[in-house]
């Protein structure tokens, strides 16, 4: 399923995936077309909204005693669900460049890390360096996309998968820190791998949440994301490095 | 997941939301306290089955635990955001077991959509806007939607229903939200 969906088709999927009535192929094929398909995504959205104030025709009702514990029982171990994401590097991370040209004009180094886009972001240096952090961006169906190392205040990303943007979005990259209420920009990360920093006072460190919004060209109008995550990965101290 | 601190009580469902998007579990307890019995409902009304709309809740609790960081309060209210995930829960398990369901329900009442019960759709600016546009479709096509959105019924369920041919359901409800949509632009 591609952007090559005519306009009447995609709204009419995107009404009957909402409405819940196309059957169990049609709905995931929908589901596993959300991720790439910003248009399908949007259409989906502007359903769920439209039919939205339908639910309250579902009277309210208590859930029974227990299903909280059995929530909680399953919700993923403290601290074990972002160490699972992370995958460590066999080779030892590039040479750092000269980082006084970086600060200026973002270097793109075609580093040893296969497979394309690697970008090195220079953040404010960390009053005292910590241990190496790292994370995998995943995808919304969980496949690893980008790989993410801080160090020395610095994060380098490198895609894992790299894979086509929509011509007329671009992709940007953020960072929570934990307590923050609201991520703050790290630059846009364009195709051909040259990326403007806002440089904040942002110190990478373990918990900090790291995502990647599409967003139109240019990058969020606001200080916040506006388009939706397409990456997400929380740094935790690297592990077999 | 952490702990993290209890959410204080007039912490909003947004901020909630942006809490469990950090990891934090006592924030997902939050949103469970007050929404629970509303999900609850929404996931019971497509399943009918008290032990499988727990189960929709339980899928839908994790998966929000898992992606709330995807939730943007600039692109709808937090509730809708819930109800759907709950929704597509609960949908799945319907599909997952043939949505054989009884169509004669007694749980789905005489009517699919008595009048006065879209009063209760009405309770915003956008739930009166989606009743006026409701009553202005035909009847068949609105208790159509209503029983797909509402009580997750399969085309094939609704024809058997309503007492029409298949083809004609699957026409009318997708003229019918084609039509809405119209109406609510």
């Amino acid at each position: 399923m591609s952007g090559a969906i005519p306009e009447a088709e995609r709204e009419a999927l995107a009404g009957e995936y909402v409405l819940g009535t196309l059957e169990a192929g049609a709905a995931r094929a929908v589901e596993a077309a959300l991720p790439q398909d910003a248009a399908l995504r949007a259409a989906v959205e502007r359903w769920e909204a439209r039919l939205a104030p339908l639910a309250a025709l579902a009277p309210p009702e208590a859930p029974p005693e227990g299903l909280w514990s059995r929530i909680e029982a399953a919700l993923p171990p403290a601290v074990a669900a972002p160490a699972a994401t992370i995958v460590p590097l066999r080779q030892p991370a590039p040479a750092r460049p000269d980082l006084s040209g970086l600060w200026r004009g973002w270097a793109m180094g075609s580093t040893a890390l296969a497979a394309g886009l690697a970008a090195f972001l220079l953040l404010r240096p960390a009053p005292e360096a910590p241990a190496r952090l790292m994370t995998v961006l995943l995808t919304q169906q969980d496949q690893p996309a980008w790989l993410v190392e801080a160090e020395g205040g610095g994060l380098r990303l490198a895609a894992l998968n790299p894979r086509p943007v929509a011509s007329d979005r671009v992709l940007q990259l953020w960072a929570l820190p934990p307590g923050a209420t609201a991520p703050t920009s790290l630059g846009l990360i364009p195709p051909e791998g040259r990326i403007s920093v806002s440089p904040g006072a942002i110190t990478p460190q373990p918990g900090m949440l790291i995502e990647i919004t599409l967003e139109p060209p240019g990058g969020s109008p606001y200080a916040r994301p506006s388009g939706p995550i397409q990456f997400i990965g929380r740094l935790a101290p690297a592990t077999g490095s | 997941m952490r702990d993290g601190a209890a959410p204080a009580e007039d912490a909003t469902l947004p901020a909630l939301i942006a809490a469990v998007a950090r990891g934090e579990q006592a924030a997902l307890r939050g949103v469970y306290d007050r929404q629970a019995a509303r999900l609850f409902g929404v996931a019971n009304a497509i399943l009918r089955d008290r032990e499988m709309a727990a189960d929709a809740l339980h899928d839908a609790f994790l998966k929000l635990a898992a992606r709330a960081a995807q939730f943007d309060p600039a692109r709808g209210a937090a509730e809708a955001w819930l109800a759907g995930i709950v929704r597509h829960a609960a949908l799945d398990l319907a599909r997952r077991r043939g949505r054989e369901m009884p169509t004669d329900d007694p749980g789905l009442g005489d009517t699919p959509v008595p009048p006065a019960a879209l009063e209760r759709v009405a309770a915003s600016e956008e739930g009166r806007r989606l009743r006026e546009c409701l009553l202005a479709l035909e009847e068949s096509r609105r208790n159509g939607i209503v029983l797909a959105f509402v009580h997750g019924l399969s085309h094939a369920q609704i024809a058997a229903r309503l007492e029409l041919p298949l083809g004609t359901v699957k026409g009318w409800i997708r003229r019918g939200l084609l039509q809405l949509r119209g109406c609510l632009a």
